[in-house]
């Protein structure tokens, strides 16, 4: 091995890390935060992952949804589908959780500043959303208007109802809900997330669109996002690949010539436009 | 081009091994420490394995059926051993030792260089590189068969590239040439006052690949761009089982899964991981249950674009290494180089049509 003065690293060790404190949020979801060892910060950027892990269980990667400006600990939310998130809600203040990262290109904010932010979240999609709209509510300053679209299913599907009920008093955010399917108790929208978009009264040019959630939304999204003239390279997505390792070796998350894990799971839509298998 | 090695070997030191020569220069080897080689493995097959009796070493052999990669990157490898009690973990313990690798071919040479180049970029990972270091490789030439072309991908038989010392077959015995500082050093150890220069004035005789891609290998991932959405994706569907042994058999494929596994007695664990395959089905599915290749076509496109397209635009080679194991141990018969003459034909139609 001459030629390969690399220095190799340990990769697939993770951080034993504790949990401060576990909000239930719907049936199937729970926000999780975590501390690293020694109080150490994350250092994510809003849209990164991470690795999370509980020995006998195994690993799976998770969206970081709380901003990077809270810190020192972090934000997880997680739906219960499997195995490992399972085991995860029935953990408690004080368990312990297997965390490596943050993994994954994020949002890049930079050349967000100044900018009418559109979030459109389905789902679970508002998650990952969530740690860049934390983020520009607290540079408030650096962006412009921000306009944030949610839609369910249906009304017991809402994730983060207390953060809901202040972005939709206050004066300087733009939220907009719907549902898929109402209840008896439902008041407001009906009717799947893209309805939202055509009312909006947009300064085009000057709008950055960030795009999460379910794979079928995406292309509906996409065209009324086109519709609305939003140049394609003001819109950003983030996809949902099965990232086992996160550091670009497993394969798992592979589209076409791109690993979700490194270039992903944020991506321009240019660029998601080559990529065929995308969505 | 064979030729040119000739010119090559005669700028290099050689010597003349009788077979009892090299059978000594085999305990020299076993000596100095692991020595990995072919054996054979039933009537028909080979596999790498470690030499206890050097007699059982094989020097002419077509292929083993598991490629050399199971050394740096084994089917099934602890990444961490876990307790469940306190939730603790180590790693487990790297053996250091010196491995020697004799009688390799020149397109498993070339298939662990393009490993090393996965496993370097970006995250370069300790597993794989740990078990990498300490480690030379001896190459012997070999009489292709109807399923080798890596000829066809740019590796000839005497590519002498990551071998110390490389062995040629001639008459009642091999040629043994010097390849760099490593394999002068073995071979001034081995036969201090004994070994001597021999002239080449030996006959080598030419050999000749069967199986033959039609177009030059540098243009590949040019006719890569073109057949995306070629009709030959399906064609080749239509046979597959889709059972990913082209995967597992694959010289350079890499990918995989990790599990963990619990012991018997609730305490102990082992974070492992496992050769996957991007042929099997479940392998692109995400948390929900949608699979973005959920058609064997997809699947197939997926591996070969690996092989000729998506790595090959940053490392600059083609990732396939012309082994011919995909295709020899297919159980549906399906041949790479069948593959991409396929493709082939479809491109210079595309071609022709765009110049009416």
């Amino acid at each position: 091995m001459e030629a390969m003065a690399v220095e190799s690293k340990k990769l697939y060790n993770p951080l034993m890390s504790k949990i401060l404190k576990v909000d239930i949020l719907t049936e199937t979801e729970k926000r999780f935060e975590i501390i690293l060892p020694e109080d150490q910060i994350l250092g994510h950027k809003p849209g990164q992952f991470v690795e999370v892990s509980i020995f006998g269980y195994g690993e799976a990667p998770i969206s970081i949804c709380s901003s990077p400006t809270k810190t020192p600990g972090f934000e997880l939310t997680v739906r219960k589908t499997g195995r490992l998130t399972d085991k995860m809600h029935l953990l408690e203040k004080g368990g312990q959780l297997g965390i490596r990262g943050p993994f994954g290109n994020g949002f890049d904010v930079e050349p967000f500043q100044k900018k009418d932010m559109l979030f459109v979240c389905g789902g679970i999609g508002l998650a990952p959303l969530k740690s860049l709209i934390d983020y520009t509510i607290a540079k408030r300053d650096d962006f412009g208007r921000l306009m944030i679209l949610y839609g369910t299913k249906n009304p017991s599907e809402i994730l983060f109802k207390e953060d809901i009920e202040v972005w939709q008093n206050q004066d300087d955010i733009e939220f907009h809900m719907t549902v898929d399917r109402s209840d008896e108790d439902w008041k407001g929208n009906v009717g799947v997330i893209t309805t939202l978009i055509p009312p909006l009264k947009l300064d085009t040019s000057n709008t950055i669109a960030t795009v999460v959630g379910p794979p079928i939304m995406y292309k509906f999204v996409m065209l009324a996002l086109k519709s609305k003239r939003i140049p394609d390279e003001n819109i950003y997505l983030s996809l949902e690949r099965r990232m086992k390792c996160g550091v670009g070796k497993c394969g798992h998350c592979q589209i076409n010539n791109s690993y979700v894990c490194q270039e992903g799971p944020v991506y321009p839509y240019p660029r998601i436009k080559q990529l065929e298998e995308a969505i | 081009m064979y030729s040119e090695n000739i010119i090559k070997f005669d700028q290099m030191k050689r010597y003349f091994f009788d077979q009892d020569t090299s059978i000594k220069f085999l305990e020299y080897l076993i000596g100095k420490g692991t020595v990995i080689a072919p054996h054979k493995k039933g009537e028909t097959s080979y596999s790498f394995k470690k030499v206890d009796d050097v007699n059982e070493v094989v020097f002419d052999y077509s292929r083993t059926i598991q490629p050399l990669k199971k050394f740096f990157l084994p089917p099934q490898e602890t990444l961490l051993n876990f307790n469940l009690t306190d939730n603790s973990f180590s790693e487990p313990e790297v053996v250091e030792e010196k491995k020697i690798f004799f009688a390799i071919h020149s397109y498993e040479m070339q298939s662990i260089r393009r490993l090393d180049y996965s496993f370097t970029k970006g995250n370069p990972e300790s597993n794989y590189l740990s078990k990498r270091e300490n480690s030379c490789f001896i190459g012997i030439s070999f009489e292709p068969d109807e399923w080798h072309f890596s000829k066809s991908v740019g590796i000839e038989i005497e590519k002498l590239e990551g071998f110390c010392l490389f062995f040629e077959p001639v008459e009642n015995g091999h040629l043994v040439f010097e390849v760099n500082e490593t394999g002068r050093e073995m071979l001034s150890e081995f036969g201090a006052g004994v070994l001597v220069d021999t002239p080449l004035d030996f006959e080598i005789t030419d050999k000749h690949f069967k199986a033959k891609i039609k177009y030059h290998y540098n243009r590949l991932p040019q006719v890569f761009e073109h057949v995306y959405h070629s009709k030959v994706w399906d064609k080749v569907a239509e046979k597959c089982v889709g059972c990913g042994t082209c995967n597992l058999l694959c010289a350079t494929c890499y990918c995989f899964d990790v599990r963990d596994e619990v012991d018997l007695n609730m305490i102990n664990g082992k974070r492992e991981r496992f050769w996957d395959s991007c042929m099997l089905n479940s392998f692109a599915e995400v948390a929900g249950g949608d699979d973005f290749r959920d058609k064997l076509s997809f699947r197939t496109r997926h591996r070969l674009f690996r092989k000729f397209k998506y790595i090959t635009e940053e490392s600059g080679e083609l990732q396939c290494v012309g082994c011919g194991r995909c295709s020899r141990f297919c159980p549906a018969q399906i041949n790479i180089v069948d593959i991409i003459n396929d493709l082939i034909v479809d491109y210079t139609e595309q071609q022709e049509k765009q110049v009416i």
